[in-house]
């Protein structure tokens, strides 16, 4: 194991809506080596969705100091982290949230267009990243053409297809059968076997149990 | 991103919901196609009335009689008599002068056979066909023999050759002219009329014939003249204002006893307002552009909020603002686009339509067609920015929780 990918320190998130000011997370200390398998695990309101918004780059602490890979994330501008979040981090959704209209294989081939990746290239990459999660058959689907763990699958794969430093996975296996959802566990492991850093946010405590470390958040501050 | 994946994207979006695409797009199609045929209107207008403007002769002069001034009251233009024949033969000695009719004119009863019909009879010489770019359709015109003999021949116009069922063998028969007999000589080629007095309405006589027999005196109501060539025309009217002033005895602050009208003038007069009939045209048209392009504007908005969630995907894997300015830019362009390029088809379509029933005909206008694919991407951009700043300013998180 090399050094952290991701070192938090007093990262805090609060939101406001009009006068009032609510806290999401407070305080948070937090390193994550690479190669590391690790479950946030929460109850809603524990803060759980917003650390993975800071995780992911979609938002920024509103105090605290955050590095993604020695990258200090809390300067950057928009662009910064839209080019931080192409690079070094692949999402898995709860609900998929694969593109509309648009093929399992272009779904997968999308992260590398706003990389720049020329098109053959990028059809190649996204064929070899389906094919190895088993969807070979499938390029040419649509979402609504696939089942719940396939289209999950399809999710996974372009969170890997661009190889990002991190996989954010939020609450993965929320919204498939038990049975897709350790498909998508066995997936996971899989990944981190192959060197991969896996952070998981889940509510089940059965899912975080398949992490190598949990970490618990509660009322926006790290429990254990 | 690369402009040939934004350029995929963006039409690839166009082929899902047709009806809707198809829709917005008929606003711009619309507009457009109004703007070119309307455009089309105001040229054919403008070429239609220049061209029989032009049959009347360039490089015109007429010198018109003044009016006469009696009591306090001012008569008709022409109803002085100090216009001369004599004027006219000084006239065509000037510098750049090509050619000078003096023009007689009454109104008599022509008859022919059963058939009769009241019109202008012209007394003038044989320079009247340059002056006034006619030409004899049959027959010949009137010969400085004529002239001299003031012989009792007839040139018809062609509308007045019709009115009295004469065709081409009416050349050498007689008709009655206020009575008198006139042999006819010929027919003048039609120019096509214009208003109520139509200039193929006439019947042409030697001037001395006319003044014999018709018109007392030596007074003339106009001269027409002819000028060598176009940027002589000040010049010429400068010479036969100063030549008939001296010839009229009139010096120091006299008013002049005669006007001179200015064909190419009157040319430039009409090409001006009827230019300004087609910018006018070109404006009205343009409003149904603006409301097409609001049309797009609104299934644009429609679209971003629609698509809210997709915009969060594709920020999340990576997209930056300007990718999905771009995207949503383009989509508005790629729709402003094909609509203009669809109603410049419907446009032209259209113009020949109207140039056939009008009679004008139809030219081909490469700048209409530049101006308008430019108007509908301008429509494109101008409609397409606020819609697509909108999906590009969406917070990822906010757009990826939108259900």
């Amino acid at each position: 194991m090399s050094g952290p990918i991701i070192h938090l320190e007093g990262v805090s998130r609060v939101y406001s809506t009009g006068r009032i000011e609510v806290p999401a997370l407070v305080d948070i200390d937090l390193e994550i080596a690479a190669g590391e398998f690790l479950a946030i695990v929460g109850p809603s309101g524990s803060g759980k969705s917003t650390m993975m918004h800071i995780l992911g780059c979609l938002d920024r602490p509103t105090a605290g100091r955050y590095l993604l890979d020695g990258t200090p994330v809390d300067t950057l501008d928009d662009d910064g982290l839209a080019r931080l979040r192409s690079r070094s981090i692949g999402f898995v959704f709860q609900s998929y949230n694969l593109l509309p209209r648009t093929t399992a294989l272009e779904n997968v081939a999308a992260p590398l267009m706003y990389q720049g990746v020329g098109r053959s290239a990028r059809l190649a990459r996204a064929t070899a990243a389906l094919e190895r999660l088993g969807l070979g058959d499938r390029l040419h689907h649509q979402p609504t053409e696939l089942s719940g763990g396939q289209q999950q699958r399809v999710g996974i794969a372009r969170a890997i297809v661009t190889e990002p430093a991190i996989i954010l996975a939020d609450e993965p296996t929320g919204n498939l059968d038990s049975h897709s959802g350790d498909e998508v566990i066995a997936l996971l492991r899989e990944l981190h076997a192959t060197g991969r850093t896996i952070v998981l946010i889940t509510h089940d405590a059965d899912v975080a149990a398949s992490a190598d470390r949990q970490v618990h958040l509660r009322d926006g501050r790290v429990a254990a | 991103m690369k402009s040939p994946d934004l350029l995929r994207l963006a039409l690839s979006r166009l082929g899902t919901g047709r009806l809707r695409t198809a829709l917005t797009m008929l606003g711009v199609v619309i507009g457009v196609a109004s703007v070119v045929a309307l455009v089309a209107v105001g040229q054919g207008a403008t070429r239609g009335i220049t061209s029989r403007l032009e049959a009347l002769g360039t490089n015109l002069l007429t010198v018109n009689a003044g009016s006469t001034f009696s009591a306090g009251t001012r008569g008709a233009a022409g109803s002085a008599t100090t216009l001369k024949l004599a004027d006219g033969d000084a006239l065509r000695s000037l510098a750049g002068v090509a050619a000078v009719a003096p023009q007689l004119s009454t109104q008599q009863l022509v008859v022919a056979g059963t058939k009769n019909t009241t019109t202008s009879i012209i007394g003038t010489t044989p320079d009247y066909t340059t002056v006034l770019a006619y030409s004899v359709w049959y027959g010949s015109f009137l010969t400085p023999a004529s002239i001299e003999g003031s012989l009792r021949v007839a040139v018809l116009g062609a509308t007045t050759a019709d009115d009295l069922g004469l065709g081409t063998e009416a050349v050498g028969t007689d008709v009655t002219i206020g009575g008198l007999s006139f042999r006819v000589i010929g027919i003048l080629q039609p120019k096509g009329g214009t208003g109520f007095q139509s200039p193929d309405d006439q019947v042409v006589v030697p001037v001395t014939t006319m003044r014999a027999h018709f018109v007392g005196g030596d007074s003339v109501r106009s001269i027409g003249v002819s000028v060598a060539s176009a940027d002589q025309i000040d010049v010429v009217k400068a010479e036969i204002t100063a030549a008939l002033r001296s010839r009229h005895g009139l010096t120091g602050s006299a008013a002049d006893d005669f006007s001179i009208q200015d064909q190419a003038q009157l040319l430039g007069t009409v090409e001006s307002v009827s230019s300004l009939l087609t910018v006018l045209l070109a404006g009205i048209a343009s409003i149904s552009l603006v409301v097409g392009g609001i049309g797009i504007m609104n299934i644009m908005l429609v679209s971003v909020r629609e698509r809210t969630r997709e915009i969060g995907i594709r920020k999340a894997i990576g997209a930056r603002s300007r990718d999905i300015l771009a995207q949503f830019l383009l989509e508005a362009l790629v729709l402003s686009l094909v609509g203009g390029l669809v109603g410049i088809a419907v446009g032209l379509l259209l113009s020949v339509l109207i140039g056939m029933l009008a009679g004008w005909g139809f030219t081909f206008s490469p700048l209409t067609v530049v101006v308008a694919v430019g108007f509908s991407l301008l429509v494109g951009i101008v409609f397409g920015v606020w819609p697509a700043g909108q999906a590009a300013r969406l917070d990822p998180v906010d757009a990826l929780r939108y259900e």
